[in-house]
């Protein structure tokens, strides 16, 4: 009985241990079996590639900072005012034509009823 | 119970393997991903190199037919961006405090939405443009800058993207400014904002 149980749990440890170390040795392994075919440059291209295009992005992003600022050296306040609408600017000069218009032809008829009326007055 | 701990064992020891196999699959998913991400940003950052700084002298937009000359603008006396004068075939103009079309950073160029009495503005029908269409910024020095136009947003006037308009990229990017949306008094409720990056230069 002892035996059995201590043979058995002496196999299992092993079977453990076993299993565990091929599992370490299995981890580095595929990546450089895997990786050289298709993704050797990948393994480590992922760390260092995306280094290596850090440092290149941020020297070349370095000279249009003037001085330590940012690339658009300075900021603008607030929203560009890229339209004026043609409705106000507009609506302005269009009243005062109407308006215009509007008084030209009321003095136009009281000067024609004044006419009329002051001809009716001598003729009668 | 002897053979009863022999199962016992044997089940373990089965376990034990499967497990030991199964383990290692699920690494590579994990890797995988990682590996496969990298890419599109390689891709990218190898589409174009930088050019070098030249004052842009002219705009072209096939899409919406806007092909006009660009003039420089600096800072109006309260801070805000100058704009391009109000007048009949007004133009494009370039904020010179911000990289030149084509260098590493956002390129700002501005034009009016209408004119007033004058009616459209050069970047009458900027809101119509769409992902991929083409922009190409002719430069002082005889080159020009084609830009892909990525995205188009309206945004409100008041909740204005500064930063994603002026703040630092890693790349040559484009930003055309105009204004639309609802209209009030004389003037517009929103910006029409395109984004665009550098998809090559020709001579």
């Amino acid at each position: 009985m002892r035996r059995t149980v201590l043979s058995a749990l002496a196999l299992g440890s092993t079977i453990v241990l076993a299993g565990t170390v091929p599992a370490f040795a299995d981890g580095p392994s595929p990546v450089p079996s895997t990786r050289p075919g298709a993704a050797a440059p990948a393994g480590p291209s992922p760390v260092p590639a995306t280094r290596s295009s850090a440092p290149s992005a941020v020297p070349s992003a370095a000279p249009t900072r003037a001085n330590g600022r940012g690339q658009v050296s300075v900021v603008p306040k607030g929203a560009p005012d890229t339209g004026v609408t043609a409705v106000s600017s507009s609506s302005g000069s269009e009243g005062g034509l109407i308006g215009g218009g509007a008084a030209a032809a009321l003095v136009a008829g009281g000067a024609a009823v004044f006419v009329v009326r002051r001809r009716r007055a001598t003729g009668a | 119970m002897t053979p009863l701990s022999r199962r016992a064992f044997a089940t373990a020891a089965m376990a034990c393997v499967l497990m030991g196999c199964a383990g290692h699959p699920n690494h590579r998913a994990t890797t995988a991903p990682a590996v496969s991400t990298p890419p599109p940003p390689h891709a990218a950052a190898r589409a174009v190199h930088p050019l070098g700084r030249s004052v842009p002298v002219g705009l072209r937009i096939p899409a919406i037919g806007v092909d006009t000359p660009v003039m420089q603008l600096g800072l109006a006396p309260d801070g805000s961006v100058q704009v391009p004068p109000i007048q009949a075939d007004d133009r494009a103009g370039w904020y010179r405090q911000s990289p030149t079309p084509g260098q590493v950073g956002p390129s700002v160029l501005l034009g009016h939405v209408t004119v007033g009495a004058y009616g459209d503005g050069v970047f009458r029908h900027l809101a119509r443009l769409h992902r991929g269409d083409r922009i190409v910024v002719r430069l002082e020095n005889g080159t020009s800058a084609v830009f892909t136009v990525g995205d188009v947003r309206t945004v409100a006037k008041t909740d204005f993207p500064a930063q994603d308009v002026y703040g630092d990229v890693n790349r040559p990017e484009l930003r055309l400014i105009t204004c639309g949306g609802p209209r009030s008094g004389d003037g517009y409720l929103d910006n029409v904002i395109v984004f665009a990056t550098l998809s090559s230069a020709a001579p």
